[in-house]
């Protein structure tokens, strides 16, 4: 139990994903508001993008440019690029989620007059 | 030239889709065209792309020159090929046959010939890809125009699409996590490198954990019980005219982009506590596949039925590719195709009963058998022919292969659950018939007419049930060239 508080510790970013991740499934699962249900994905998302930043993150390390003239090149010094570039297609993805789903919810909405699920499940009956 | 066929497959119908809505402002008639056009192109290009590959093994597509593990690779094996082939296929004779049933308000539109090119071209990304990441990206792509596209009706439709959207994303998130687990422990995304760097690391947990979210992901994408509570809803209430498309695509093109990935990266010597992962898979293709079969049964709603047909029939496929030999694997592959033609078919004859007759449940098609247009009836005994697995079908020699293989393995649990699954299937088509067939309540008497594009989707795909029984022999040992070329 020490032990895994002790690696718990080293990795708070991990630690906030975790938490952001689950947060937003209970949210998604939870809620009966289907904006707050959006809400909830796109903090599931978010944290999936947290989780790809997190472990491309580097102390004083610079972009991966070389320049001309440079002889030798120290990978240590570079941070990786390519889950950035991951992070944001990623987010490009999550935005276009969004979009459609906002789309979804105001037709929902001009259809039942509601945004709360059960009201809406009571429509459809 | 012959090398670029894969990404103008993809291109096709990306550019014509993303144009449409530019094109046809002021020339709302023009899309119906367009779209059905495009989408015969496609078919000519998968067709043409099938025969390269046939003559010339399994190409690997490198973007801009730049080969993998660098750059981003595409794998146009004999599996992508036959897939790619089958998609277009079936996309032209949705089409076909969605010009009849075309609701008005649809059809003025033209963000739903938009929506179904734009699809078509993710799908066809996702059957090529060979890179994680690249998966991911079409994975959602396609879901994005399935979930306008399911919306599309509105009303009902509305909730729906969005219960399927939130499922559909969480498990498009579910799989990015796994790319990125993947990634931190092995440092690349393309299958074939991460094929060879992630035997030694199968202890790790990052490993272990990663697999274990894409295929969470993946599972939620083709609807795997139990996970599949969002397809029946999403299928029943979409359009008529997009349901087969989508029935018969969205699940089985992610099954395939787990088959490669399974393929690829999971060795049949991989254990988890002394039980192979193949065999934990096989176990849910197992239970995917009864529960499937013993839900279609209880169904009343004929596209409620034939929607958890097609989630038993996603096990049954399961069963097949997780059996850790060739001939069941073949079998799987062989039973995809088979089975998105057939849930092409089934969603075509419910929404034609649905739009002639406006009857979608058991109860109402009653007696619909005599007075209905014989095409109706005659394509509905195909398709419950092939689904059930009856030669000449090929539902028939799919089933037929993955027993074989389940024999090889000496799994006889899996062989008994193919043959009650079909059993199953067997049981809900004697539902439908029963009431098919029965003697009408009320005289209907009126006889339909049915359309020219009807008459040509509902034939040719019937034909092409069949045919596919005869060309059995020929496509399984086609599929067969992937699995010994070492096709990732």
């Amino acid at each position: 139990m020490g032990e895994l508080l002790h690696t718990l510790i080293q990795r708070p970013n991990f630690v906030v994903f975790v938490i952001l991740f689950l947060w937003g499934i209970y949210i998604m699962a939870a809620h009966p508001n289907l904006v707050k249900k959006l809400i909830g994905l796109y903090i599931v998302q978010t944290s999936a993008i947290f989780f790809l930043v997190a472990f491309s993150a580097k102390d004083g390390a610079t972009v991966p440019v070389i320049l001309e003239g440079m002889a030798a090149v120290d990978p240590v010094g570079y941070a990786n690029p390519l889950p950035h570039v991951l992070t944001v297609t990623a987010i490009v993805v999550q935005v276009a989620t969004l979009g459609v789903s906002l789309a979804l919810v105001s037709a929902i909405y001009r259809k039942f007059g509601s945004l709360d699920e059960d009201e809406i499940l009571e429509q459809l009956k | 030239m012959s090398s670029h066929l894969p990404i103008l497959l993809f291109l096709v119908p990306f550019f014509m889709g993303v144009s449409m809505p530019i094109v046809t402002a002021k020339r709302r008639h023009l899309c119906p065209g367009i779209t059905l056009g495009t989408v015969a192109v496609m078919f000519v290009i998968a067709l043409m792309n099938l025969r390269v590959v046939l003559t010339e093994g399994p190409i690997e597509y490198a973007f801009g020159g730049w080969t993998a593990p660098i750059g981003i690779a595409w794998l146009n094996d004999s599996i992508a090929a036959i897939v790619a082939a089958t998609v277009s296929f079936v996309a032209l004779l949705s089409i076909i046959y969605g010009r009849v049933v075309v609701t008005s308000d649809l059809e003025k539109s033209s963000h739903y010939y938009t929506l179904i090119l734009v699809m078509t071209s993710g799908l066809v990304g996702l059957i090529f890809a060979a890179d994680l990441f690249n998966v991911f990206v079409f994975l959602e792509v396609a879901a994005l125009a399935g979930y306008a596209l399911v919306g599309a009706a509105g009303g009902k439709a509305l909730v729906f699409a969005f219960r399927y959207l939130l499922l559909g994303s969480l498990g498009g998130t579910l799989y990015l996590l796994g790319v990125g687990h993947l990634y931190v422990a092995t440092g690349t995304l393309n299958m074939t490198d991460l094929a060879e760097r992630l035997p030694a690391l199968m202890t790790s947990t990052a490993v272990v954990g990663g697999l274990i979210y894409i295929f969470l992901g993946l599972s939620i994408k083709m609807a795997l019980i139990p996970l599949h509570s969002w397809l029946p809803d999403a299928y029943a209430n979409a359009p008529s005219a997009v349901a087969p498309f989508l029935a018969s695509t969205v699940t089985k093109v992610a099954l395939v982009a787990w088959v490669r990935i399974e393929y690829s990266l999971i060795a049949p010597t991989v254990e988890v506590g002394h039980v192979p992962v193949l065999v934990l898979l096989e176990e849910l293709g197992i239970i995917a596949a009864l529960i499937g079969g013993a839900l279609a049964l209880i169904q009343t709603d004929l596209k409620r039925m034939f929607a958890y047909g097609g989630i038993s029939h996603i096990g049954l496929i399961l069963i097949g590719v997780s059996l850790g030999n060739d001939t069941g694997f073949t079998g799987g592959m062989f039973y995809l195709v088979n089975d998105a033609i057939m849930q092409a078919a089934l969603f075509m004859i419910a929404g034609a009963i649905f739009h002639h007759h406006k009857a979608s449940t058991l109860d109402e098609i009653r007696g619909l058998g005599h007075s209905t247009s014989p095409l109706l009836t005659g394509a509905l005994i195909v398709v419950a022919i092939a689904m059930v697995g009856l030669p000449p079908t090929g539902g028939f020699f799919g089933k037929w292969n993955i027993i074989l293989g389940a024999l090889e393995a000496k799994h006889h649990f899996a062989v008994f659950a193919v043959i009650a699954s079909t059993l199953l299937t067997f049981g809900y088509f004697l539902k439908v018939f029963s009431s098919w067939f029965n003697q009408p309540q009320s005289v209907a008497g009126e006889t339909i007419a049915v359309s020219g594009g009807l008459r040509l989707s509902l034939g040719v795909i019937s034909f092409s049930i069949i045919a596919l029984g005869f060309l059995s022999d020929f496509v399984v040992r086609f599929l067969l060239q992937s699995v010994r070329g070492g096709g990732a």
